[in-house]
């Protein structure tokens, strides 16, 4: 390991809490990830992190990115050349006010003309962006974004903390209708946001929580010019790298390189390498074709089957990314029988998570606990993945059916959707359920006819996407508050929400991976959900493209993409 | 000279009456080709109530295997056999309907089978009413199954559907609600034109009853015509199931049925092109059977009228 390049007192200048988080690390208490994580959460720039966290990488982790733009990705080798047209098949939906983005295709071309305050790069770790850096006070309830001075929007009008907030007043808007509203409910409205000068905004939260920059790379944040009016494929006005020339909805998307775009490139003029993004809107089994036959570079979040496709053709490189997507087996514990907890388990303990996970997902994902946490959040806590045990559950069965005076096999419906891995899980976990003295009647429809009632349903698969943070999607699913939102298991526990709140105000890595520890244990011992496993995705691109990112949730970035024929 | 005198007084027997009858199919090729493909399946189905070659619903071997000594057709995405899956499919279409509930209770008769029955019963009631009657039953009977008719006939399983979930009654039900309105036309056509017969009016002058008319001199004499529709009706039900089923609103899985098994691998076309294949043929098979063995048969009752 590299000696460290600033001292301990520069450290505590920036936030009393890096030193003690540098200790941990040089103790191999926490890994290099968390602590460059803990370093630019408290307010120290990223490129100085990755250098008090040592040169040397660990083979697990990828390497953390300069400053200057916030994605990590090893440094291009060899030459950058630019020019050339990057095609990507995705399906291309009607756009209008990117706050109210709710699907991430209409997020990857709103990303093209606009940018974010913070960035979650592929490694998970949030990162300043148009910030230059943040401050959290010592209990994380008052922070200081400063934004980088010199950025322009493409109508050459100068960002500044007015075009902040008046993106902050969109998102708090309840008639706009974002879900940031929902995501910043630790804010009392525009009045807990204040202009301190030109490029400095401080967040005054009502109630502590550690993780307001990845909430402010939460897809439907761009920021926007204090103009907007409202509609961004008749405004695209945006501080982004590319120009959008025309949007068809349900057809073509085509943007242009920016000339005056404020992020320098490895050959000193500005980004992007590219002349030219083009995304055709096709359906996915016609993306695949396209993509084999190379009438497209990439394709849009391939579905386990376009992988298996895909893997092999001869000039297509696959990018895999660990992440937080799963589908979750939960099951209403407002209702019978999955209000005794003997049951569920009886359940959880039927998952064959190997088989499931090769059935569903061709072996592409990391097996998982009985827990809404994953390996890819910071401050996960380890545990054993629980084996198949179909004789345990039936103990739990017979006992509750002689305590109800039913029989055995007991009958359930299990209702999902037919959209990504669903119906596999579900006809795999039937057969597997049927050892443990389950019955399970099958309810597949389409994708519209689940979600219509996924919040509703007794026994359902449901699909979640990433999240950096567990503390984010914990509170949207299993407190007594989301009961009537998001809470489909209408699940919650008072010492569960209790730990929850204390780790969402937690800094220190290691205190809140005690408390994460707890709150695995108390979701697999009591909890609403079985989870077999954590989804992998792929970003599959033509070779000819470099510095390529696979993002956990699909994001295309593609400003220092470049192409190498 | 020698007259031949006729056998008066030497019935055939029932065996020879039920022989001559059958006999007719065999006078004609088509007919024949089409029998033998439908008993082919009917075997293949009757089979698979006692032996598969592997357990179809079990995911026992790698997935998306090709065709091999042990899984005949190769496996499916989920690892399962696809001959075995194949095999159980022709149950549901042919040979037994599961009752909706918790109960494991079976009636016989496929699924396909049961809603072509549920057509003619529910089509030839109406369409005799509408022809024999006439006027404001002709009219009113008429307008509702023109309006149905006019539906698309997805849409209305859809509707059928949604409203009502899945299962096998369910799907009974949208293929009866769906034939039941080309069923009545040709009965209501029958029955307008054997109604003008001198047997109608004496039985008009017995004072028999409007339901003795319709059902008892009426339709004997229109059920040639009739099971030469059903025949073609049963193959338009196995496409509305392999239709429902590669929509995914057929029937629930993971019992096989041959629309659901294309459905599925349809997803995994790229990398496993002939799981597509075998029940997409199996399906085209016993439809174009059941066609030919219907198109036989009626070439063969026209000569016989003629």
């Amino acid at each position: 390991m590299k000696k460290n390049i600033i001292s301990r007192e520069q450290m505590e200048e920036v936030h009393p809490q890096i030193p003690k988080a540098y200790d941990q690390f040089t103790q191999g208490r926490i890994s290099r990830r968390e602590f460059i994580r803990m370093a630019t959460l408290l307010g120290m720039s990223a490129s100085l992190a990755v250098a008090c966290g040592g040169g040397e990488e660990p083979a697990a982790e990828p390497a953390a990115a300069p400053d200057t733009g916030g994605e990590e990705a090893a440094a291009p080798t060899g030459g950058i050349k630019r020019g050339g047209t990057w095609t990507g098949s995705m399906n291309l939906q009607l756009l209008d006010h990117p706050a109210r983005l709710s699907w991430v295709e209409g997020a990857n071309i709103v990303r093209q003309i606009g940018e974010y305050l913070t960035e979650t790069g592929p490694d998970n770790i949030t990162r300043p962006y148009l910030l230059e850096k943040w401050e959290a006070s010592a209990d994380v309830k008052t922070w200081d974004l400063f934004l980088r001075k010199g950025i322009k929007f493409n109508n050459g009008d100068e960002l500044t903390a007015d075009d902040v907030l008046f993106t902050f007043g969109e998102w708090l808007n309840p008639d706009v209708g974002s879900s940031m509203l929902g995501l910043l409910s630790y804010l009392k409205g525009m009045e807990s946001v204040e202009k301190v000068d030109d490029y400095h905004i401080r967040l005054h939260l009502e109630t502590a929580n550690i993780g307001v920059p990845e909430h402010l790379f939460h897809y439907p944040a761009i920021v926007l010019h204090r103009d907007f009016e409202g509609d961004i494929i008749k405004q695209p006005v945006g501080t982004g790298a590319f120009t959008l020339e025309e949007y068809a909805e349900g057809e073509r998307a085509v943007f242009k390189r920016r000339e005056d775009y404020w992020r320098m490139g490895e050959d000193g003029k500005p980004l992007p390498y590219l002349d030219e993004l083009i995304y055709v809107s096709t359906d996915k089994d016609a993306g695949v074709a396209a993509l084999q036959s190379g009438q497209v570079d990439t394709l849009y979040d391939p579905r386990p089957s376009d992988f298996q496709a895909l893997k092999d053709v001869p000039g297509l490189v696959v990018r895999p990314v660990s992440t937080a997507q799963c589908l979750v087996l939960r099951m209403r514990v407002d209702l019978e029988p999955w209000d005794d907890n003997r049951v569920r388990t009886a359940l959880k303990m039927c998952q064959d998570r190997p088989k499931i996970l090769q059935l569903a997902y061709f072996g592409e994902g990391d097996l998982s606990i009985d827990a809404h946490m994953a390996p890819v959040h910071p401050a996960y806590c380890e545990k054993d993945i629980p084996k198949y045990d179909p004789e345990g559950a039936k103990a739990l069965l017979e006992e509750y059916a002689a305590e109800k005076g039913i029989e055995l096999p007991l009958k359930v419906t299990l209702a999902t959707k037919n959209d990504q891995a669903e119906p596999e899980i579900a006809q795999a976990l039937k057969e597997q359920a049927a050892a443990g003295g389950f019955d399970i009647s099958l309810d597949i429809t389409d994708p519209a006819g689940y979600w219509d009632r996924w919040t509703e349903v007794d026994l359902g698969i449901t699909s979640w996407t990433h999240r950096p943070l567990a503390t984010m999607v914990l509170p949207l699913a299993y407190i007594e508050e989301a009961i009537g939102a998001w809470n489909e298991t209408r699940w919650f526990d008072d010492e569960f929400t209790t730990l929850l709140r204390e780790a969402e105000a937690t800094l220190d890595v290691e205190a809140r991976r005690a408390i994460m520890c707890k709150l695995e244990d108390i979701m697999q011992e009591r909890g609403p959900i079985g989870n077999a496993f954590w989804k992998s995705i792929w970003n599959i691109t033509h070779e000819r493209f470099q510095n390529v990112k696979a993002h956990p949730t699909a994001y295309d970035l593609l400003y220092d993409v470049w192409i190498d024929e | 000279m020698a007259i031949a005198q006729p056998t008066a007084g030497v019935r055939p027997s029932r065996w020879q009456q039920m022989w001559k009858s059958v006999a007719i199919i065999f006078e004609s090729r088509v007919a024949t080709v089409g029998l033998a493909m439908v008993l082919f399946w009917l075997l293949i189905g009757f089979i698979s109530l006692v032996w598969t070659p592997h357990e179809p619903n079990a995911s026992d071997f790698i997935q998306n295997l090709p065709p091999n000594g042990t899984n005949w057709l190769g496996t499916d995405h989920l690892g399962r056999d696809i001959t075995s899956r194949l095999m159980q499919g022709t149950q549901v279409i042919l040979l037994k309907t599961r009752l909706p509930g918790d109960s494991e209770i079976s009636i016989p008769g496929g699924v396909a089978i049961w809603g072509v029955i549920g057509s003619l019963v529910l089509g030839v009631t109406l369409g005799l009413n509408a022809g024999y009657r006439g006027g404001w039953w002709d009219q009113i009977i008429m307008q509702i199954l023109d309006a149905l008719i006019a539906f698309p006939r997805i849409v209305l399983y859809l509707v059928v559907i949604a409203a009502l979930g899945q299962g096998d009654m369910v799907v009974i039900l949208a293929i009866t609600i769906t034939g039941a309105p080309g069923v009545a036309r040709l009965a209501r056509s029958l029955a307008m034109d054997i109604k003008t017969r001198d047997y109608i009016r004496a039985a008009e002058t017995r004072g028999e009853s409007v339901r003795y008319i319709m059902f008892r001199e009426i339709l004997p004499n229109a059920r040639g015509p009739l099971l030469v529709d059903a025949m073609l009706r049963v193959g338009y039900a196995i496409f509305a199931i392999g239709t429902l089923g590669f929509l995914g609103i057929g029937l629930p899985p993971p019992d096989p049925d041959w629309g659901n098994m294309v459905n599925e691998a349809r997803r995994n076309i790229f990398s496993n092109q002939t799981a597509v294949i075998w029940p997409s043929l199996a399906i085209a098979t016993l439809v174009i059977g059941l066609n030919l063995f219907a198109d036989g048969l009626r070439e063969e009752l026209t000569r016989y009228q003629k």
